[in-house]
């Protein structure tokens, strides 16, 4: 009970000092730029952070530098949902999932309902996320720790199978692209051998494809090559838009997905390393699971926006525990704000909360206000948005290619990414003409990498055993899970099938 | 019509091109240095190398007359962003930050570079070594390198979880490995952030990580280091014995990290920054800062600098070949 | 459409058979146990081979759309925007990216659109200040700048 209450007194400490009307700004920038990175391609928030980390310090007090950081991290998330419906267009990896239901949505002049469902859901699922950091912190860090390479293995898998789920009825075609992905996703040093793979000796591509990149061509480009088929005398929206505000209906629609994902998304999130991206995609398979309407997934269902949206920004909450509690950085932006802690004299550990609790209760009372911010900001933008959406596509597509194509540039300096791009927007153009999904493409390329090297190391550690896979429990329990879904799968497609019917794969 | 619309295209182009074009010229000055330093860091933000950057950075305004910015250019294990310091403009404004890396004292003996490492840049001052420490959990079996050993010799093999393939950490392992006798297998990682989270979680049985990338752990009591591959004790573990000491003749420079300016730069400039960054090395609390995050600030002038990366080269150079380490 | 997936299966086909030869040769391969550098690219390659035949041999389900794969050339403006864009990338090192966006800009609303020739310039000025406003001046980002500022 005296635990409870100290927690309780630390909170209110801290929103003490995240009230101050100095911190309330920093978090209030930090949103705004944020949002903005978020929306604008190829800067993203780990980036921005590393560029402010010189300025962090001239604000002298490192609660107010860590707020304002924690604020452009969640900022980016919201703002990389944003381009997922409006233009198809994902932010990082996580928003992947987003743009698949999301931009249908658009097209049929739903943005608004999306983009608002879409905020009102980080926000409930960014304030749960906290609270589960404030009273379960500890022992979710702890958990976090027993993955090792096998569990990374089995999860990735099981993600990895997740993804064939999404959008296209034609299995074999859902397998090729996710085995295209994973064979993208080897372009470049292999960590664990040292050797440099399909290259061609092109030094760029030495660390791989870049995801901006590639998400862009794909995504970006791709569509616009595949609308320009048409010529769209007016401009991307086919329907009316209609309202601007998710309804009563779409609300009661989406808020058990929110519930859903946001745990989902917490659990998932606190993983190190792809944690985000795997409990999007959990998110959407459960949700396509347990909907009465599984088929409108793929068609603009707004559960399939709400469950990964709200899974995302718990996972972003997530990803702070390992951070606060142990010290280990879980991701590249996080993997910044530890600098930018370290440089100021803060080292995040075990003793945080007992050394520094002003810093550690101030960051999470911050990151409620964070959350709410974002709130407050994005709603009213929902409506410049979706004028935007407006302009005559004959002058929308070509500045779309051109932010993407700076956007790109801008990642690495290199206007070889742009060629790269506009080769992925051609492979993006084909893929739409002959119904492939791009979604599991991309999914498979970013889960890739996590999966052989997790085989691999996994295979060194076992001295070449398969045995470890399942002998350690939770690995064990996820292969379980894992062929339970194979299973089901198997079966629903066996007894779905009506006689007769024309053998699609 | 057609005509007046393309001579007007002409003019509103060219009269934005000159608007544009016309940016601040370049002010060519002769007192060094007249505008900011880039510390180029060819590693991501957030690491070891980077902190350190940034720290300096952050005291240097204090010694230096102009402002000392970090840049990141992570690629290739640090190739990629040595290699732009390699060609840039040798006059001083252009640094490279982490100069007795792995890439530079371990990779040469298994690849050739673009670049020569030793040839095409300038020592200017060494900054900090970052040694290499074994550290196990606390809650392991074994608590001290011994105990290891001899719970090791009983295993088919044992696991290190180390930050990179071929490089400083692996191939102390590697050799540790036979100096002692235990068969140690290397798990390579992306970077030491996962080559820490595995041995904390205790995926492998021991693992290999710079002191700045596990100070926080062994002061939470989470990990203990159990031995360093230096050729004496590390200052900011000066508990912690050296392989050597211990009876297993594995001796490294561990990764150096000091500054670099490409081949050409004038003796002059060379001499101003390794004064200066003599003078941030000796500040009262830049050293409490490093010491805290586990970086001894250990400052070296030019030559000795040059010197001890040679030294640390041949060293790696004859522990890859007494122990036959090879490169898979 | 049944023609178009039977080319994609053997397309599919090709790239995964060069690709697992990719590999074979020039990575090791190691053993099941211990995979090394190919063994992934190489069982994956050998997958895609597989999994394309199933469209080769015409099992692409049909689709809804029993029309034309390109009806009346439409083909020609995704070709003319994939163009454009390679071209933006070849040219932006040379002329810098004032020019290049500018340029591209009026190639795109003139020559693929159709618009007005003030639409045209209005627009692409418009658009290239507002780039580099955002991108530029605003965030910094370094651009080139073409062949005479070096």
């Amino acid at each position: 009970m005296g635990e409870l209450f100290g927690i309780f007194q630390g909170l209110a400490d801290g929103f003490g000092i995240a009230f101050s009307l100095n911190n309330l700004l920093f978090a209030l920038l930090g949103a705004l730029l944020g949002t903005m990175v978020g929306i604008l391609p190829g800067l993203g928030p780990s980036a921005t952070i590393s560029l402010l980390l010189p300025l962090s310090f001239k604000i002298g007090s490192p609660v107010s530098s860590i707020i304002m950081m924690a604020g452009i991290f969640y900022g980016a998330m919201y703002g990389g949902s944003t381009t997922s419906i409006l233009v198809n267009i994902p932010g990082e990896a996580a928003s992947v999932v987003t743009c698949i239901d999301g931009y249908q949505m658009a097209k049929k002049g739903r943005a608004g309902p999306a983009l608002g469902i879409a905020a009102i859901g980080s926000f409930i699922a960014g304030t749960i996320g906290v609270i589960g950091l404030t009273f379960v912190a500890p022992p979710l860090a702890e958990f976090a720790l027993s993955f090792g390479p096998p569990e990374y293995f089995s999860l990735t898998l099981l993600g990895l199978l997740m993804a064939t789920l999404i959008g296209g009825d034609s299995v074999v075609k859902g397998l090729i692209m996710v085995v295209a992905g994973l064979l993208m996703g080897s372009v470049g040093l292999d960590p664990i051998s040292g050797a440099i793979r399909f290259t061609w000796g092109i030094h760029m591509l030495q660390e791989g494809i870049d995801f901006v990149t590639m998400a862009m061509g794909l995504f970006g480009i791709g569509e616009i090559l595949f609308n320009l088929e048409r010529v769209l005398k007016t401009n991307l929206v086919t329907q009316k838009i209609t309202h601007l505000w998710p309804g009563l209906k779409d609300w009661a629609d989406s808020k058990w997905a929110i519930i859903r994902g946001s745990f989902i998304g917490f659990f998932i999130g606190i993983l190190p390393g792809g944690g985000a991206v795997i409990s999007s995609l959990a998110s959407y398979a459960v949700e396509k699971k347990v909907s009465k309407n599984p088929q409108e997934f793929g068609k603009g269902a707004i559960q399939g926006v709400a469950g990964p949206e709200s899974a995302n920004n718990a996972a972003a909450s997530a990803s702070f525990i390992p951070l606060l509690t142990l010290g280990i950085p879980g991701n590249a932006a996080i993997a910044m704000i530890f600098a930018a802690l370290l440089i100021q004299g803060v080292t995040p550990g075990p003793f945080l909360i007992s050394e520094k609790p002003d810093i550690f209760w101030g960051v999470i009372a911050s990151m409620y206000i964070g959350n709410a911010m974002l709130l407050i900001l994005n709603l009213p933008l929902v409506g410049v948005w979706v004028q935007l959406l407006r302009v005559p596509y004959s002058i929308l597509a070509p500045v779309i290619v051109l932010f993407c194509c700076v956007g790109v540039y801008s990642a690495r300096n290199s206007a070889f990414d742009i060629w790269v791009m506009g080769v992925f927007g051609v492979i993006g153009y084909f893929l739409r003409k002959l119904d492939f999904e791009a979604g599991p493409m991309i999914l498979a390329f970013v889960l890739g990498p996590i999966l052989e090297n997790g085989l691999r190391q996994s295979l060194l550690m076992s001295a070449g055993s398969p045995l470890i896979f399942i002998t350690r429990p939770i690995s064990g329990s996820l292969i379980a899970i894992l062929v339970f879904f194979i299973l089901t799968q198997v079966v629903y497609r066996l007894t779905w099938k009506k006689p007769g019917a024309p053998s699609g794969c | 019509m057609r005509k007046l619309t393309c001579r007007l295209t002409v003019l509103i182009l060219g009269i934005f091109l000159m608007g544009i074009a016309a940016g601040p010229a370049a002010i060519a000055a002769d007192k060094f240095p007249s505008k900011p330093i880039e510390l180029v860091v060819p590693f991501s933000a957030g690491g070891s190398t980077d902190v350190m950057a940034r720290l300096v950075a952050k005291f240097a305004p204090k010694y230096f007359d102009q402002p000392l910015v970090v840049v990141n250019k992570p690629g290739g294990g640090g190739i990629t962003g040595t290699e732009g310091v390699v060609r840039s403009t040798p006059d001083g404004y252009s640094l490279f930050v982490g100069y007795g890396s792995g890439h530079d004292l371990v990779t040469p003996h298994f690849q050739k570079l673009p670049y020569d490492t030793f040839g095409d840049l300038v020592p200017v001052s060494r900054i900090s070594v970052h040694s290499i420490v074994a550290v196990v959990r606390s809650d392991a079996p074994y608590k001290t390198l011994k105990e290891f050993v001899a719970w090791g010799k009983k295993k088919d093999q044992v696991t290190a979880a180390v930050s990179t393939k071929a490089g400083s950490v692996d191939i102390t392992f590697q050799a540790l490995a036979k100096a002692s006798g235990v068969k140690i297998v290397t798990i390579p990682f992306k970077g030491g952030a996962d080559a820490v989270r595995t041995i904390l979680g205790g995926q492998t049985d021991i693992g290999g990580n710079h002191p700045s990338e596990v100070m926080s752990h062994i002061k939470a009591k989470r990990l203990i280091p159990v031995g360093v591959a230096l050729e004496e004790r590390d200052p900011s573990l000066p508990d912690v014995p050296t392989f050597k000491e211990l009876g297993y003749d594995v001796v490294t420079v561990g990764s150096v990290k000091g500054v670099a300016a490409p081949k050409g730069t004038p003796p002059e400039v060379v001499k101003y920054l390794a004064e200066r960054f003599k003078k941030v090395c000796e500040d009262k609390e830049f050293i409490a800062a490093m010491t805290e995050i586990g970086q001894p600030v250990m400052y070296q002038g030019p030559q000795e600098f040059g010197k001890y990366l040679k030294d640390g080269f041949n060293t790696y150079g004859k522990l890859i070949k007494e122990f036959n380490i090879k490169m898979e | 459409m049944a023609k178009w997936n039977k080319i994609a299966g053997c397309v599919l086909f090709c790239i995964g058979a060069v690709t697992a030869w990719s590999a074979a040769t020039t990575l090791s391969m190691g053993s099941f146990r211990h995979p090394g550098a190919g063994f992934l690219p190489f069982g994956l390659a050998c997958i895609l081979s597989l999994l394309s035949l199933p469209l080769v041999f015409g099992a692409g389900k049909e689709t809804g759309r029993a029309a034309a794969f390109w009806p009346e050339r439409a083909w020609a403006r995704p070709l003319q925007g994939s163009l454009a864009l390679f071209a933006y990338a070849f040219v932006l090192g040379l002329l810098g990216f004032v020019l290049t966006t500018f340029l591209f800009m009026i190639g795109w609303t003139r020559f693929m659109e159709r618009l007005s020739w003030q639409k045209v310039l209005f627009v692409s000025a418009g658009v290239t200040a507002g780039l580099y406003l955002v991108f530029v001046w605003f965030l910094g980002v370094p651009v080139p700048v073409g062949f005479w500022k070096q």
